[in-house]
Formats: structure tokens, C-alpha cells, sequence
């Protein structure tokens, strides 16, 4: 029983003097206080003033009229009225139109034909054509629904006035052009906001970026400076791996907890993004994906060798991690393998659950599989990261044998350049 | 010697560094690669198919089930049912589905008795892309089955098939994407993601190659190789990189308009020379950035804000009208727009040297940049007096 609480008694110290160091190396680095309290802070926000408003209204468009007709001219009145598009310019022939979106002034052009308002008398179905510009699939989108929502409602204008004149009105008119008449609901992005979307996925990107990179960066910093991120108390003897891990991950849990709910809340009620969700199911989703993200920076900041390295390797799968969480591009259209691969990031399964809880203001139920996903990371990079530190120690420990090994191995294959290399890199003197 | 026998050695010197280091290689070759690899097969779908609908059926009769196996029978859509509205709400709401479709009770009954019956459906509009088309889907899909009660009601007046067509639909409309005729989210996004790679991996790459000098105190060997002349030092340091990142982006080039056969209008020659362009900028903007804060883990980290931010900036996806007003002209500051205004005229509109030519202008107003620190990045070079970690 004594040995047992003395175990425990000891474990909690070692955890304790850990989980201090930890932080004291975290607020003694500019570098890291940099990526944490600037990336961490700023970035949330500068990317809420970027994308403030992420509705594209009044698309300019041209319009090439050759029926001049009245009911093209119609059509064209109903277009320019819509939120989506603005008749910016009425050209006499496609020549002009062409030359017009060339130039970008115009993202799109609807041509009437000639025929276009014979073949409406004639009772033939008349055909208008639109030109989009596709270089930003948002000028396509406002041009695309501009000219479909005006062709529904003139369709419907031009079928009651044909009823009417065939002694059908009223109701019994209305019925026979919208039989089943219907209704549109969007409930949590009404108006396709861009803003909307986006905001959602990336704030919590943001954490597991920011922190992976400030993590990385201090774990570069102490292996240059040959006290290895990993290394053991000395008292331990090569023991108590748990308490490494379990005793720096707690100082960066502590500091991102607080980081975390400024970006899951704060920011979001700054900038007046929905928050349909419940404050405490936002923090237990928080508890959870922060874990995660801890064990999971600490796994793969094993990898970095050198302070800045990390922003020259992996800076790229920021963006990349926005693409893997299935809210651009749609789940049901990853290739299967990057949908395995999106499974290695915790932001995969936060930024949905974020998503279904804060936006669309789901209960923890509708992030029940995204919980589950998590928690498995969280298992998972504990004992990758616990071997990851097991590991290193042993390389430290065998370092010397390591690098005899190395220098064995190079002069065989004969790549034995390091020694002129430096002299030349560095200076006669190898400085 | 002469500036051409100093440029020659710190180029060589350079190319040792990178046998001694793997992080360069590694960092520009290994990681635009991956990147390559991720854009090419992550949307080789081009345009989703079988997105996930929800159906609420509380019908159940022969109209409904027909409604229901032609929007499963859609190439963009595939139906899910369920028993009630909750379930399938909660299926929304957990992303599991991109819409609902809610057949009221009676359908069929209220139509054929005139009574009019009002469908509904709900979108998700926060799993973007998903969501939209299903919306265009369920949009056609209701307007086809008024089109068809209003076919029976006419063809039981004996009108003949040929005109029952014009009376249904009398306006259609014909839709033209120019430049991407099949709607292709691949092509769209990976024509500018690989070039927004390049500018990020470039601008951290070269403030990593100028700060390692410093922070590993070798910048007075630099300028020794030199004779003390900085010109030549970042001259020779360019020389290299530019190799190096015009074959990646000559490579990107070749890979998306030659080998990839995406869509071009113009000369696949052009656009090798908007990449080079775009090159020399980003690497003038990566010295600017290192002789502003010759200090490595700063510049590091402002390059990494800087070229991040570039991919909002360039407004391929939010165009830049849409941005707030004071945020807008900023837009400028990043090579990846000009490129971008490059691209356009090229790819999409062919309209080769009267099109994009002040772009070309733009981005070689980024080589006068490195030129208001080259003072300045000397004397860090020389004198070292700045902290290295």
C-alpha cells in the first residue's frame, strides 16, 4: 500500500514539475507565443474581416437582345431585379457582349434570338442562351439561378396568360401550371453565404494548426539545442512515458482549453456567425477535439528535427485539411483512400462536429460519430506519442553507436561529403 | 573576381547546402508533388454524383414512388428514405445528408382533385458545394413533375405531343461555360490550388534558405564567396532557386494543360511565362519579407500568415468584390492575384499579349522590392546583430 501511494504521490509530482516546465518554455519563446497568441488570437479574426460579407450580389452581366421582343424585354426587366445578377450593359451584337466579358466587365451574357419571341407566339418552346464566366464558380452560380429563377416565374407568367385566354382562370389556372406548388427551406445558411460556410470549417482548423506548428517549433528548438522535447527526468531512470506525455500534453491542454473557446465562441459571436449550439456542448466537443490535437501534435512533432522546418514541411497541409473536411467538397465525393487519409487529422471530425452543433445547432447527438472518431484519435496518438518519446529516448541513449553506424554506412556508398561540405558552407576555419 | 565568377560560387555553394540539408528538396520537390497527387485524384470526380438526398415520404402512393425513383435515377442525386421528418432532420443536421424532400400526406389524392399540395424541402447550405446541387437537383425535379400533371391534363384535351412541349416549357434555356463546359470542380480549383501551393512553398522555402545563413551565423561566408557584394550573394541565391521553381512550375504547367489535358483556349507557352513571372515575384517578395525582419523564425512565420492568406486574397473562390472595400485592394499585394488575372485571359478567354499584359507589368514591379533591404539584409549579414531564435 506504501509503495503504491508513494507511486502515486510521485507520479503526481513528476506530472506537476512537467506540466510547469512545459509552460515556462512556452512563455520564454517568442516563437512560439507568436504562433499561439498571434496565429492562435489574430488569425480567427483577420479571416472574419476577410470574408465579412460572403454574399456575391449584382454579377454584371450583358445582355444581347436581338428579338426585342416584349416578353424578352420582360425577362430582361425581371433579371436586372434580382439579387444575383445586374444588367450592366445592353450590347447590340455577341461581338460587343465578348468583347465585354473579355475585358471583365461583364461575368456573363444572355443572348435572346431573334426567333425568340416568334416561336413564343407560335407556341414552340423558344430558347435563350447564357454565356458564364467560369474562371469563379460564384459568377456561374449568380448567372445560372438569375436566369433559371426568371425562366420558372416566366414560364408560369406566360402558361396563365395562355390558360386565361383559353378560359381557364384563377385557382383552376394556377392549378394547372404549379399542380403541386412547393416550398424552400435553408435552414442554416440561407442564402448560400460563402462566409457562412467557410467561417465554420476553418476556425477550428485554425487550433490544430496553430498549436501542431507552436508545438513543432518548441520541440525543434530544444532538439538543436540537444535536450531533446522527449527526454526523461533523470530520476526516472528511462521510465514513465505516461507521465511525459500526460505532463507536457496537460500545459498545452490548459493554454488551448482557453484558446479554444475563444475561437469556438468568442470569435463567432463577434462577427455575428450563427451559434445555434449550446454553450456546454460546444466545450464538451472542445474537451474532446483539443485532447486530440495534443497527443496528435505531439506525435508528429517527433518528426521535426529543426526549428523552422516545420512551416517549410507541413505548411501546406493547411489548406489541404480544409479540403478533407468533406464541407467543400461533399464527403460522398472523396476518393476513398483521402477519406482514410482525412481520418489521421482531429480537425476532420471537429470542424463537422462544429459544424452540426455550433451552426446548425445540432445536440451532442449530431456529432455522435465525429465524438466517437475523436476519441479513438485521442487513444491512438496517446500511444503513438508515448512511443514516439520512448523511442527518441532510446535513440539519445544509443546516439553515438547511431552516428558511427551512419558515417560506416556513407564512406561504403561513398557519399563521404559532409566534412567538405561544411568546410565550404561555413568557412575555412568550419566556424 | 569578377561578379561572374562570384555568382558561379555562391551557386555552387548553394547546391551544397542543399546536399547538406534534405529539408530544401524535401520541402519544395516533396511537397508540391503531394500536393500534385492530392488535387489531381481528390476531385476526379470533376462534378459529385450521388449526393445523399433525404426523402420523407408520407404519401406512399404511385406518384410518390415514381417522384422518388427519378430523383434517385439523377445522376447527381441518390436517395435516402426515412420514416419521419426527426430522423431525417437529425441526418441533416449531422451532415449525413445534403437535403430532404417532404412528400405531404395525400399527394396524389390532392393533385388529382385539384387541391394543390404543397411540397417541401430543406437544404443544408453549410456543406457547400453538396448542398447547392442538391438544390439544383430538387429544383428540377419537382418543376419536371408539374411539367407532368400539366402533360396529362393536356393531352386529355387532345392537344398533339408536338405542342404539349412548347406549352409545358415555352422557354429554355441553352447554358454556355465557357472555358469549363462540363462544370468541372477539379479543373476549376487545382488550376489555381498547385499555383497557390507553389507561391506558399516558394516564399517559405527562399525566407528559409536566407534565414538558415543567418541563424547558423554562414552569412559572413556568403558575402565573403562574394567579396562583400550582397548583389551577388542574392543574385547567385536566386539564380538557383528560380531553376528550381520554374522546372516545379513548368512541371505544374505541363502537368495540368499538356499531360492532365485541362482545358486551355490559349498557349500553353504563355502560361510558362506567368509561371516564371510568378516565380521571380514571390521570390523577390520572400527577400523583402527575410530584409524587413532579418530575424528566422519571424520572417518564417510572417511569410507563412502572408502566402496562407494569398489563397482568400486571389478571389478564385470569394471574388475579390466581395470582400470588404478596405480589404480589396490588398488583394494586389499578393503575385498569386496577378497570376490569377493572368490565368483568366490565357486559359479561359485565349486573348494572349492585349489581355493579359498588365499583369506581366504588376508582377515584375515585385523584382524592385528586394532593392529598398539590400542595405539593410547586409548588415545583417555581416554584422549578425540580430537574435537568431
Amino acid at each position: 500500500m506504501a509503495t503504491k501511494k508513494r507511486y502515486f504521490g510521485e507520479w503526481l509530482l513528476d506530472f506537476c514539475s512537467l506540466a510547469c516546465n512545459e509552460l515556462k518554455q512556452i512563455f520564454s519563446d517568442g516563437g512560439v507565443m507568436l504562433i499561439f497568441f498571434g496565429a492562435g488570437l489574430i488569425y480567427p479574426l483577420l479571416y472574419n474581416v476577410v470574408y465579412r460579407n460572403g454574399i456575391l450580389d449584382d454579377t454584371p452581366i450583358a445582355i444581347v437582345d436581338e428579338a426585342a421582343c416584349s416578353e424578352s424585354r420582360r425577362y430582361i426587366r425581371e433579371l436586372d431585379a434580382t439579387r444575383e445578377v445586374e444588367v450592366a450593359y445592353k450590347c447590340i451584337n455577341m461581338a460587343e457582349a465578348e468583347k465585354l466579358m473579355q475585358e471583365r466587365k461583364v461575368k456573363g451574357i444572355v443572348l435572346f434570338p431573334r426567333d425568340f419571341g416568334e416561336k413564343l407566339q407560335r407556341m414552340e418552346t423558344a430558347t435563350l442562351s447564357v454565356y458564364c464566366d467560369m474562371s469563379c464558380f460564384l459568377y456561374y452560380k449568380n448567372a445560372l439561378m438569375a436566369t433559371n429563377h426568371v425562366m420558372l416565374q416566366e414560364i408560369g407568367q406566360i402558361q396563365i396568360e395562355r390558360y386565361a385566354a383559353a378560359g381557364f382562370t384563377g385557382i383552376e389556372a394556377a392549378q394547372l401550371v404549379q399542380a403541386v406548388p412547393y416550398e424552400e427551406n435553408n435552414p442554416y445558411n440561407n442564402a448560400f453565404s460563402y462566409s457562412i460556410f467557410l467561417l465554420s470549417a476553418i476556425l477550428l482548423i485554425i487550433i490544430q494548426q496553430a498549436m501542431f506548428y507552436g508545438m513543432s517549433l518548441l520541440a525543434g528548438t530544444q532538439r538543436e539545442q540537444n535536450r531533446s522535447f522527449a527526454s526523461l527526468p533523470g530520476h526516472l531512470q528511462g521510465h514513465g512515458m505516461g507521465r511525459i506525455v500526460l505532463g507536457r500534453g496537460f500545459a498545452y491542454w490548459g493554454l488551448w482549453m482557453i484558446i479554444g473557446i475563444y475561437i469556438a465562441s468568442i470569435v463567432p459571436a463577434i462577427f455575428g456567425l450563427p451559434q445555434r449550439g449550446e454553450f456546454l456542448n460546444i466545450l464538451i466537443l472542445l474537451l474532446f477535439y483539443v485532447t486530440a490535437c495534443v497527443f496528435f501534435s505531439m506525435t508528429f512533432s517527433t518528426l521535426i528535427k529543426k526549428r523552422e522546418t516545420v512551416f517549410v514541411l507541413f505548411l501546406f497541409m493547411s489548406p489541404i485539411c480544409v479540403f478533407l473536411t468533406g464541407t467543400s467538397w461533399p464527403s460522398a465525393a472523396i476518393p476513398g483512400f483521402w477519406k482514410y487519409f482525412s481520418y489521421i487529422f482531429p480537425s476532420t471530425f471537429g470542424s463537422q462536429a462544429f459544424i452540426n452543433m455550433s451552426t446548425a445547432g445540432g445536440d451532442l447527438s449530431s456529432a455522435h460519430d465525429q465524438m466517437i472518431a475523436l476519441t479513438i484519435q485521442t487513444v491512438v496518438y496517446f500511444i503513438l506519442a508515448t512511443a514516439a518519446v520512448y523511442a527518441e529516448n532510446w535513440v539519445i541513449r544509443h546516439k553515438d553507436e547511431i552516428e558511427e553506424k551512419k558515417e560506416e554506412f556513407e564512406k561504403e556508398i561513398g557519399i563521404d561529403f559532409r566534412e567538405e561540405d561544411i568546410r565550404i558552407i561555413r568557412g575555412e576555419a568550419g566556424e | 573576381m569578377s561578379t561572374w565568377n562570384n555568382i558561379k560560387a555562391v551557386v555552387l555553394r548553394e547546391l551544397r547546402i542543399f546536399r547538406q540539408r534534405p529539408a530544401y528538396l524535401l520541402g519544395s520537390i516533396g511537397s508540391i508533388t503531394f500536393c500534385a497527387i492530392f488535387f489531381l485524384t481528390f476531385f476526379r470526380d470533376g462534378l459529385p454524383h450521388d449526393l445523399p438526398i433525404g426523402i420523407v415520404d408520407n404519401d406512399n402512393s404511385s406518384m410518390s414512388r415514381n417522384f422518388v425513383q427519378q430523383m434517385d435515377a439523377t445522376q447527381l442525386g441518390k436517395t435516402v428514405m426515412f420514416d419521419s421528418f426527426e430522423e431525417a432532420r437529425e441526418a441533416m443536421m449531422s451532415g449525413k445528408i445534403t437535403s430532404i424532400c417532404v412528400i405531404p400526406e395525400g399527394m396524389y389524392a390532392d393533385v388529382s382533385a385539384n387541391r394543390r399540395p404543397v411540397f417541401t424541402y430543406y437544404l443544408n447550405g453549410l456543406y457547400f458545394v453538396g448542398g447547392a446541387l442538391a438544390y439544383k437537383d430538387i429544383l428540377t425535379m419537382i418543376n419536371l413533375t408539374n411539367g407532368a400533371v400539366q402533360r396529362e391534363f393536356l393531352r386529355a384535351k387532345g392537344v398533339n405531343e408536338r405542342e404539349i412541349m412548347g406549352r409545358i416549357q415555352p422557354i429554355n434555356i441553352d447554358t454556355h461555360q465557357i472555358g469549363n463546359t462540363t462544370t468541372n470542380y477539379g479543373y476549376y480549383l487545382t488550376n489555381m490550388m498547385l499555383p497557390g501551393m507553389l507561391e506558399l512553398i516558394i516564399i517559405l522555402v527562399f525566407i528559409y534558405s536566407l534565414g538558415a545563413e543567418l541563424k547558423y551565423g554562414t552569412s559572413k561566408q556568403l558575402l565573403k564567396t562574394t567579396e562583400g557584394s550582397i548583389l551577388d550573394a542574392l543574385l547567385g541565391k536566386m539564380i538557383v532557386y528560380t531553376v528550381l521553381f520554374s522546372a516545379i512550375g513548368l512541371a505544374i504547367v505541363l502537368l495540368l494543360y499538356h499531360w492532365m489535358h485541362f482545358p486551355i483556349a490559349g498557349s500553353i507557352w504563355n502560361m510558362f511565362l506567368a509561371m516564371i513571372l510568378m516565380v521571380l515575384a514571390c521570390e523577390s517578395l520572400a527577400i523583402f519579407i527575410i530584409g524587413c525582419l532579418p530575424i528566422p523564425r519571424l520572417a518564417l512565420s510572417v511569410g507563412a500568415l502572408y502566402s496562407v492568406l494569398g489563397f482568400s486574397l486571389t478571389g478564385f473562390t470569394l471574388p475579390v468584390e466581395a470582400l470588404p472595400p478596405f480589404i480589396q485592394g490588398w488583394s494586389a499585394a499578393f503575385p498569386l492575384r496577378h497570376y490569377y488575372l493572368f490565368y483568366v485571359q490565357e486559359v479561359y478567354f485565349g486573348s494572349g499579349f492585349a489581355g493579359w499584359w498588365p499583369e506581366t507589368i504588376h508582377l515584375l514591379i515585385f523584382l524592385f522590392l528586394p532593392l529598398t533591404v539590400l542595405p539593410r539584409l547586409k548588415g545583417a549579414f555581416q554584422n549578425l546583430n540580430f537574435p537568431t531564435n
